[in-house]
């Protein structure tokens, strides 16, 4: 069964789609076929970290949602530019990205009209059907939204991503309320740019109380993911890197 | 599934957010694409406006009392409500008159005659039910109020409470209805004659051609059997539209005479309190739980919406939802819906 994990933030600058974007690498280097969507119809970016020519993209997620083509058909391979060429096994691993448009006129139209949510939905099953994917990922956009709360309520796994900053300690509970009412099987924090001299013992301790949830990835702020400017996948660039080790126990507590 | 009011903003987001969500989404539109090739149902034309319906046109509506709905297909075309509103006006009759007094003038007995017949039970000189047209005309004289706009716009308030929005009539509807109504026109004066209606009953059978050219979707229907499974108050708005104690008096009503001559096999098979329309439309009651809600204008030759028999038999097995059920043993529809 394949497994669909959400990655959500209260408030946006939290490193999410980075965050999203490596993680998918991670795993589905580690052989398994991944997609990920970018439900962030308001803000889209997550495809320039995968590099994804705005020229290729003939249809996006809102395409979709509009009824102008199947879901299958916004769906982007990036294996090779993600993974590189390997000799997998079979079909695997693969990795697919589903964009949301970036055309001004577009997303100005789908903000007005709206759309079916539970049409996003039917688009989550008929992704995993179709590229017969073990694991899909669901980039929201900050806040709540409806994306937002379609994709709690369908998650497997609900990863709230927050750095350790009062106004994203604030926003958090609320997520975790919603979630908690949504009734996600399992949610995770992951603490992002975490400045080097906090005591990141007691960092955790706290919010772990707070949420009564896990921490299972503690992210280090550091120079060379902000000059890399969502341009590339960090972990290709930097896997020795603290942040990129971090990152793949976050991985590794995923796909257990 | 909980009786919880769900007119809290929360809550009302959450229940849309959950019903987009739940796997029982799935399972309506694959229970649509099973009935949506066309059968061998013939829309009805006895007026023109009815006769322009599309035989493709088909919708699926669910409900639950617990503020949660779902639909697919043409579940928000418009259509008119005909004899679904005669179970609802008959529940408003009991408001303003009392079992006892309704009883006098209208029987509860399944009659195996046409719904139009002009024909009174011999030794009472009542008709039969309110499901035929005899009966729901004395239900439309009963409505109470001191004139014509008061009563008229006592019923569409009625409507509106167990839908949740404002009602309208079809007003082209309403002038044919009108225009070639003479049996109803006839059956009303019979009846008149045998005290079984009031003095009122031109101004009554204005009202009950205007309740025939009620204007409603696949949804409203959903929602206003959800209403009557929500012990009379509607699930989203939290407002009651029909006494508690009445609920019981319209389903059973629904049960036995709901479903025109095929009400006996209906409550064998499927065993939920319904009510169909010739505009294509059938309501359907899953007490404390459901309301269902299609919309399809091909009819079968008992006069019942041809793939809405279909949907609602399927629904009953699938989800054993018949009222007498001892032995199922499958998912339940609250487990599918996920509440």
């Amino acid at each position: 069964m394949a497994k669909i994990v959400s990655t959500h933030s209260f408030r946006g600058g939290t490193g999410k789609s980075n965050t999203t974007a490596n993680l998918a690498v991670m795993i589905a280097r580690a052989g398994h076929r991944v997609g990920i969507v970018d439900t962030d119809i308001q803000s889209p970016g997550i495809h320039l970290i995968f590099r994804l020519n705005e020229r290729e993209v003939t249809r996006s997620l809102n395409d979709y949602l509009w009824g102008r083509c199947r879901v299958e058909e916004a769906a982007y391979d990036v294996t090779d530019s993600a993974i590189g060429a390997l000799s997998g096994v079979g079909k695997r691993p693969q990795l697919y990205l589903i964009p949301s448009s970036l055309n001004t006129g577009e997303i100005a139209r789908i903000l007005r009209e709206g759309y079916d949510v539970g049409k996003l939905n039917d688009g989550f099953r008929e992704l995993v059907r179709r590229l017969e994917l073990d694991y899909l990922f669901i980039d929201t956009h900050p806040g709540v939204n409806e994306e937002t709360l379609l994709s709690i309520a369908v998650s497997d796994v609900l990863i709230l991503i927050l750095r350790p900053d009062h106004q994203d300690f604030q926003g958090t509970s609320v997520t975790v309320e919603l979630a908690r009412r949504l009734q996600v099987p399992q949610m995770y924090l992951v603490l992002n740019k975490i400045p080097p001299t906090m005591d990141r013992r007691s960092l955790r301790e706290q919010v772990e109380s707070a949420y009564g949830a896990q921490v299972v990835g503690m992210l280090p702020l550091n120079a060379e993911m902000a000059s890399l400017g969502s341009h590339n996948l960090f972990c290709n660039r930097h896997p020795d890197h603290p942040f990129s080790q971090e990152l793949m126990c976050v991985a590794e507590r995923i796909i257990a | 599934m909980t009786n919880q009011r769900t007119n809290n903003d929360l809550d009302l987001l959450l229940g849309r957010i959950t019903s987009a969500a739940s796997p029982f989404r799935e399972t309506l539109q694959q229970i649509h694409q099973k009935y949506a090739p066309r059968g061998e149902g013939r829309v009805a034309d006895y007026i023109p406006e009815l006769a322009k319906a599309s035989p493709d046109w088909f919708g699926i509506a669910v409900a639950t009392t617990s503020g949660q709905s779902f639909e697919v297909g043409d579940s928000r075309q418009l259509f008119t409500i005909q004899s679904i509103s005669k179970p609802f006006v008959y529940g408003l009759a009991l408001e303003d008159h009392g079992r006892e007094e309704v009883l006098k003038r209208v029987g509860v007995e399944p009659t195996g005659e046409a719904f139009n017949a002009i024909v009174l039970d011999e030794k009472s000189n009542r008709p039969f039910n309110p499901m035929v047209n005899a009966g729901a005309i004395v239900a439309a004289d009963l409505i109470g109020g001191k004139d014509f706009a008061e009563r008229i716009g006592r019923m569409l308030s009625m409507f509106a409470a167990h839908t949740g929005r404002d009602m309208y009539v079809d007003n082209s509807v309403f002038l044919s209805e009108r225009a070639t109504g003479h049996r109803n026109r006839a059956i009303g004066h019979l009846m008149l004659n045998f005290r079984m209606v009031s003095e009122r009953i031109e101004d009554s059978l204005e009202l009950y051609f205007q309740q025939c050219a009620v204007l409603v979707h696949a949804h409203d229907l959903a929602m206003m059997g959800a209403t009557l499974a929500n012990r009379g108050v509607n699930p989203l708005t939290g407002r009651r539209a029909l006494q508690a104690e009445y609920v019981k008096d319209v389903l059973s009503i629904m049960l036995s005479c709901g479903m025109y001559d095929y009400a006996g096999e209906w409550a064998y098979r499927v065993g939920v309190p319904a009510k169909s329309g010739v505009g294509g439309g059938i309501v359907a009651v899953i007490p404390g739980r459901a309301g269902i809600g299609i919309f399809s204008p091909p009819l079968d030759a008992k006069g019942n919406s041809l793939r809405g028999v279909k949907v609602c038999q399927e629904l009953s097995e699938r989800f054993g939802l018949h009222a007498f059920e001892c032995a199922f043993d499958g998912q339940s529809l609250a487990e599918q819906i996920g509440t």
